[in-house]
């Protein structure tokens, strides 16, 4: 096995890529439009919601001072866009002014809320909204959220060392009526870079392995010295750099356009797509063997992928699933990645926290790697 | 010709599920002769070739290849395959399709750009050294084939009907590319139905049904058959075997 013919190869899918700026385009554009098109419909509306908040903070010592985080709160909200903050005493009746649709939600601050972060423990708030309209509970959730995080900024330096900080606050949602959590672009970013990953390097792999069958290219690849695991290995180096841009272009555009918080870390994000994306490199390949040209390629969309995207949480919650697919949905490895890539993004999960599900995306491209060998195997004999 | 052949084939057969490909084919070429292997489509030329470039197992029989049984490294470092087809990534310009095909046996990409030079210019593309293949007419993209084919300096040449499609011009210009490898020492190998082609090789295979009806010079296949043609020869040939 020689690097030089690997990264001859991984080159020249790069460079292939360079002369085809259709498809650049298109990979790059498509992405950004849906993820846009996701983001305005769980997120915008023009006119501010009424969203009652209950403080119950009873504050607490701080070396300078007396400090109440919710009453902060309750400014941040003030000045958080899209949302209009209305002061209330009753939890009560704040839940049923929800349930009512009188106002779009309710943020509920626990008595302890100072106490505890000051004390260095994670501490949470509750956030009261019907689950039916995510259009109007989006708005509330990102509103909430945005004014968290200009808190943390204010506030960031008054927490003691090494503890969660006013960072960590988190938010508890509570839905009143409908099915349980609907979709935020919070949780359906992570489903969306994991979906596109998938998708466009199964369409790119899978067509550009058919091409180098039909072309004869692969037969001119076979003829030289090269050996299978060079071309394979070439393969994925290639489509792993084109993906990891396509994941850093979505991620970039969630977190400056969309304002949502990367809470873990970036290279956390990456290296899980990296362990799908090898997977997937070889799906494209094995199913190029089976199909005879670009649009039977195309045709096996709806076997691989479709399902996963339906049962893997992009559009419904894991959770809210029939059981028997929940079941079935553990065996995608979309649905692990997605989950991984949510703990991390949202939850600022760490790999410890994760490593089942890495393990699980991993055991999937270990599987994929095999089929890809025997496929590649099967065709030059 | 005291060296040993480039190739010897003995009774090789390959079979695709009930098709007799190839069906005891014996064939061997001389060191640094171009030897024309003759015969209708179907015939089993391309299926020799596979065979002889490593890319195809044989059923049965054996084969050596520059002193070696295919497939092994070493027949691929030595051997150039020009398929019947262009095999090109059209997305690219020529220059980084040989340039490529240059890495891949194991140059640097400074040499293979240096190689990639000379080679555009002895099949006479240097003035479309940087435009995309998808843009090079028939002929173009066919020479392109052969310097991707050349770019390792292979001994051994295998040219898989190399003239289809081209014009009588080119045809005869990639001839006289390949009679000056051939001077240089390359060995050849050049499948076709061109009977005019054939006259050209040193020595020619007459195949059917996937063995080897007759071989030898032009001359001598003429002559034996009392024929004014080598097509005429050939029909002979055919004939002969059948009866036989």
């Amino acid at each position: 096995m020689i690097v030089g013919r690997i990264l001859a190869i991984a080159g020249r899918i790069l460079n292939q890529f360079r002369h085809d700026r259709r498809t650049v385009a298109l990979i790059a554009i498509v992405p950004l439009v849906v993820t846009a098109l996701i983001g305005y419909l769980v997120s915008e509306d023009k006119e501010p919601l009424e969203v009652v908040i209950v403080n119950r903070d009873t504050g607490a010592q701080a070396p300078i001072g007396i400090v109440n985080v919710g009453a902060e709160l309750e400014r941040a909200l003030e000045d958080s866009e899209g949302i209009e903050p209305v002061a209330s005493k009753d939890v009560q009746e704040a839940e049923d002014d929800v349930r009512a649709q009188d106002v779009a939600g309710a943020v509920i601050v626990p008595a302890d809320l100072t106490a505890s972060l000051l004390g260095g423990e994670r501490a949470s708030i509750e956030v009261v909204v019907r689950g039916v309209d995510s259009g109007v509970d989006g708005p509330v959730l990102l509103g909430t959220q945005r004014a968290l995080a200009s808190l943390a900024d204010r506030l960031s330096g008054l927490a003691p060392q090494g503890t969660p900080g006013f960072g960590g606050i988190e938010i508890e949602r509570v839905a009143t009526s409908g099915i349980g959590a609907l979709p935020s672009i919070d949780h359906s970013a992570p489903v969306l870079i994991v979906a596109f990953a998938f998708l466009f390097t199964y369409l790119l792999t899978g067509i550009s392995f058919l091409r180098e069958r039909q072309s004869g290219t692969l037969e001119r690849l076979m003829a030289s010295p090269v050996v299978r695991l060079e071309v394979l290995l070439g393969y994925l180096l290639g489509f792993l750099g084109f993906a990891m841009i396509q994941a850093l272009l979505i991620l970039g555009y969630i977190v400056l356009v969309l304002d949502v918080r990367v809470a873990g870390s970036i290279w956390l994000v990456l290296l899980i797509l990296a362990i799908m994306v090898i997977g997937v490199v070889n799906v494209g390949i094995a199913l190029s063997f089976l199909a005879r040209n670009e649009l039977q390629v195309m045709q096996f969309i709806p076997l691989v992928f479709v399902p996963q995207v339906l049962l893997g949480g992009l559009v419904w919650p894991v959770e809210t699933l029939h059981p028997a697919l929940r079941w079935i949905s553990q065996a995608f490895p979309i649905t692990h990645a997605a989950a991984a890539l949510r703990e991390v993004m949202v939850g600022g999960a760490g790999f410890a926290d994760v490593a089942g599900r890495v393990l699980a995306v991993l055991a999937f491209a270990l599987a994929m790697v095999l089929v890809g060998v025997v496929a590649l195997r099967r065709q030059a004999a | 010709m005291s060296e040993l052949p480039a190739v010897e084939a003995e009774g090789l057969v390959r079979t695709f599920g009930k098709v007799r490909a190839l069906d005891g084919l014996d064939l061997s070429i001389q060191s640094g002769e171009i030897l024309g292997l003759v015969g209708p489509n179907g015939s089993g030329k391309t299926t020799f070739i596979r065979v002889v470039a490593g890319l195809l197992k044989p059923t049965a029989g054996s084969v050596t290849v520059l002193g070696e049984v295919p497939p092994s490294r070493r027949i691929a470092a030595d051997v150039g395959y020009m398929t019947q087809a262009s095999a090109l990534y059209d997305d690219l310009p020529l220059a980084d399709n040989i340039v490529f095909f240059g890495r891949l046996f194991g140059m640097t990409k400074a040499d293979a750009r240096k190689r990639a030079a000379e080679l555009a210019e002895l099949v006479a593309l240097t003035e479309k050294f940087q435009t995309r293949v998808r843009d090079l007419s028939g002929g173009m993209r066919q020479r392109t084939n052969l310097a991707c084919a050349l770019v390792h300096r292979p001994r051994l040449l295998l040219l898989d009907e190399p003239t289809v499609g081209v014009d009588p011009v080119l045809r005869r210009a990639l001839w006289d590319h390949f009679a000056e490898l051939n001077a240089g020492g390359t060995t050849m190998l050049v499948t076709t139905h061109v009977m005019e082609e054939a006259e050209r090789c040193r020595r020619v295979a007459m195949i059917a049904s996937g063995r080897a009806i007759a071989v030898g010079t032009p001359d001598e296949l003429r002559g034996r058959t009392n024929a004014a043609t080598l097509e005429d020869a050939y029909l002979s040939f055919s004939d002969l075997d059948g009866v036989a």
